[in-house]
Formats: structure tokens, sequence, C-alpha cells
């Protein structure tokens, strides 16, 4: 079972890798942003009824919009390759400089929303108001040392 | 004046002085209580403090992590001058400010200085904290005695040439540093003013939030107009931008509670942490009244790249 999926992620990364010499970097960044707009859409709400901020409390629309989240969360990734960087684009070279930080933030943050839909689909209220901080966390964190503003 | 006369007049109060004569012990009790009353009243309230603490984003630089102990000093704050420790502000006699009377504390942040007569470097936003009213001074004071003592060390600032010496800095407050609490503008209306004193006074929002020259002095004429933070990081936005002067007052407000936008973008962690501590603690009418004073400011262009 782990070979074969790790097997499946090596040609799914070899064959990403040769997709992307074929796509110009001002679709990537297009594609990457959006990833990004997308994550935002059904994170907007399940944030709000975590918070309390939203209520009642729809566990439908918690678990849907999680599951979309935590396959969404694997998908800007591929959009931050070398050919983008001097596309226009808040992306800061950090992305690049720094890029074993960066890496390490996009696997957290699908390992959160990872949790965050196991929990929603559990329907776990208690557990996806103790999850949506972490996931939270991740956002602020890569927004804070690589994007500008 | 009034009182004499009154204690004069056997009619009123003078009865309770005539008991107050005969009985020397009820008098003692009298005065004891008058005393208590008005050292009470001059001792400043720590639930009040508690929530100016709030609105001053204390907890930020004066707490190492969330997992810290509150106010027990710690976070670093990355400057081109090198890196400022948060200070422990809890009352520990040693590690802390335990000896400190209020006095020493309204001095350290209306003017800057250490009870031993140094200056702060403007790290701490005294600039800002300057502007706060001396009843709120005394209630932050009280707030702070309040919190249980912690031993740590404040860890000493580890900053470059030669930016490690204190001196200098009478120098940095003569050029940028007017000391005084914020004076009300009649021009205003009550709500304005509450807004200004939270943005300026108690929020230092500009001290993010407005661009800094080479010696690190303000730039006014780009007041709250957004400023880089660090090399390669995400920078303070423009407060009186376009865009922002077009969001709407719920939005707004939204996000100072959520650190979420409309449609769901996230905002980096150090504003993340202010909405947290600061802006997402504020009462409903506190909110309003500073989003109404950075709407009521002129729009601002973002700098040209």
């Amino acid at each position: 079972m782990k070979k074969s999926v790790l097997a499946a992620g090596l040609v799914l990364a070899v064959a990403s890798g040769a997709a992307l010499a074929q796509v110009k970097p001002d679709v990537l960044v297009k594609q990457r942003q959006s990833a990004m707009t997308l994550i935002g859409k059904y994170w907007g709400p399940i944030a709000g009824m975590a918070s309390g901020k939203v209520s009642p409390y729809n566990a439908d629309v918690v678990s849907r919009n999680a599951t979309y989240l935590e396959n969404l969360a694997q998908m800007p990734w591929d959009g931050f390759h070398e050919s983008t960087k001097g596309e226009k684009a808040r992306a800061l070279p950090a992305v690049w400089d720094k890029n074993a930080e960066f890496v390490d933030l996009a696997n957290r943050l699908q390992a959160e929303t990872g949790k965050l839909a196991t929990a929603a689909r559990a329907r776990d209220e208690a557990g996806v108001k103790a999850q949506f901080g972490a996931v939270g966390k991740v956002c602020g964190a890569c927004h804070e040392g690589f994007r500008a503003k | 004046m009034a009182p004499a006369t009154k204690a004069s007049a056997p009619s009123n109060g003078g009865g309770r002085l005539n008991i107050a004569a005969r009985s020397p012990a009820a008098a003692g009790l009298f005065f004891f209580l008058l005393l208590w009353g008005a050292w009470a009243l001059a001792q400043g309230d720590a639930k009040r403090g508690e929530y100016l603490a709030k609105a001053g984003g204390c907890l930020g630089c004066h707490t190492e992590n969330e997992k810290a102990t509150p106010y027990a000093g710690g976070r670093a704050l990355k400057t081109p001058f090198g890196i400022f420790y948060g200070p422990n502000i809890t009352p520990h006699p040693e590690a802390g400010i335990g000896r400190w009377n209020e006095q020493n504390f309204v001095r350290a942040l209306r003017e800057g200085v250490r009870p031993d007569g140094a200056h702060y470097f403007p790290a701490f936003p005294y600039p800002s904290f300057t502007r706060i009213a001396d009843a709120d001074l005394r209630d932050l004071f009280a707030y702070l005695k309040s919190l249980p003592p912690s031993s740590r060390a404040s860890q000493p600032h580890d900053l470059n040439f030669p930016f490690g010496w204190r001196w200098p800095v009478w120098f940095w407050k003569f050029l940028f540093f007017s000391p005084g609490p914020y004076a009300a503008d009649s021009a205003l209306s009550a709500q304005l003013n509450r807004g200004a004193y939270l943005v300026n006074a108690l929020g230092h929002c500009g001290e993010c939030h407005t661009p800094r020259n080479f010696l690190g002095g303000p730039k006014m004429s780009r007041f709250l107009g957004g400023a880089k933070l660090a090399e390669g990081a995400a920078a303070a936005s423009n407060l009186r931008s376009e865009g922002m002067k077009k969001s709407s007052d719920k939005d707004l407000k939204d996000f100072l509670q959520t650190a979420m936008t409309p449609d769901g973008d996230v905002a980096a962690e150090s504003m993340a942490e202010v909405v947290r501590n600061t802006t997402g603690q504020l009462t409903p009418q506190d909110l309003d009244a500073l989003v109404a004073y950075l709407r009521s400011l002129p729009t601002l262009p973002d700098e040209p790249k």
C-alpha cells in the first residue's frame, strides 16, 4: 500500500515536472492564485462558524468545505515554479530564497487541513473549533514571510 | 471654602462634627475611611487597566509566545538596528517592575525614561504611549501590579554597533519625540477623538504602519501610509489607501475582529496577533470609533514601488 502510494507520487511528480516545462510563467501564477482564491472561498465559512461569528454551526457545510480545502491545499505549490520568479505577483523572493521554510509551511498547511477535514467529516464540532486556529496560523505564518502585504 | 462654612453652621454638618469631637474613636474611623477612600481613588483601577492593556497591545512584545507566561517578556523584535527583546513587566521585585512606584511607570511611558534616568530605545513605543491620559496610566499600572510575578530574567537587547548606546537616544528624542498626553480636538466629535486616542496613543498603530526614515524616525508626511517592516517580509498596509476607503464599515470591523477579509483571505501572522490581542478585544463602541477615525483621514495613495 505504502509503496504503491509512493510510486504513484513519484510518477505524478515526474509527470507534473514535465508538464510544468510547457506552462508559461504567467499562467502558472494565475493557476496558483486561483487555487488560493478558492481556498479563501471555502475557508471563510468554516472560520466564521468555528469562531462563532456565523451561527448556527452547519456541520454539512463545514464537512463539505473542509474536504474541498484539504484537496485545494495541495494545489497552489506547483505554481511556485522557478520560472515565475520575475512575474508580477505578491509572492516575495523568499519563496525561492528560503525555499525549505516555504515548503515546510506548504506541507504543514496540507497536514493541518487534513486534520480539519477528518474532524469535520466526523461531525466533531469541538474538534473543528480546536483545529481551525491551527490552520489559520499556518495561513498567517506563510503570508507573513512569503507574501508582500 | 464651602465645607468650612458648613462646619460652623450648627444646622447641618456641624452635628456630625460635634459627635466626632465627643468620640475620638469615631473621628479616627471617619478620617481613616476618608483617607482610605482617597487612596483607593488614587490607586487606579486594575479591571479598567486590563482592558487598556489589551487596547495598548502590551502583551505582544512583552510575552515570548502564546505558551509563555503573559507579560514575562522575551519577544524578539527584529529591526534594522538590531534585535530588541521585550522585558518582563510582571511585578517581580528583581526580574520585573515590582519595585517601581506609579511615578516610575508614568515617567517610563510619558517620557521614555527608566527609573534610573537612562533613555529607553524607541522600540518601546513611548512616542505613542506618551499620549495616554494620566488616569489610564494609573489604571494600567494597577493592572500590571495585580499580575502574578514571574522570575524570568529579561533578555538583553542584541543591537548593532553603535545603536547599543543609550545616550544618543537623547538626540533621537530631540528630533522625533514630543511628550504629552493626547489633547482632544474640539473640532472633532467625541467618537473621532476616542478613535484618534485608540489609534495614536494606546493602539500605537503608526509604529508599524507609518514608514520610518534612516534614523528610525516616523515620516509624518506618510502617516499610517503603510511601511516595509523587514527585508523579505510582508509590509504593514496603508491604512489610508483607496481600497480601504472603499471597504464597508462592516468589512473593516470584521477584519479587525477575525483577521480575515470577506473573501476568506487571512492576514499575515503579525497583524493576526494584533487582532487576537487587541482589536478583536475592543468594545463595539471603541471598534466603531477606531474605524470612524481611520475613515476620517484623507486618502493617501500607496508609495510608488
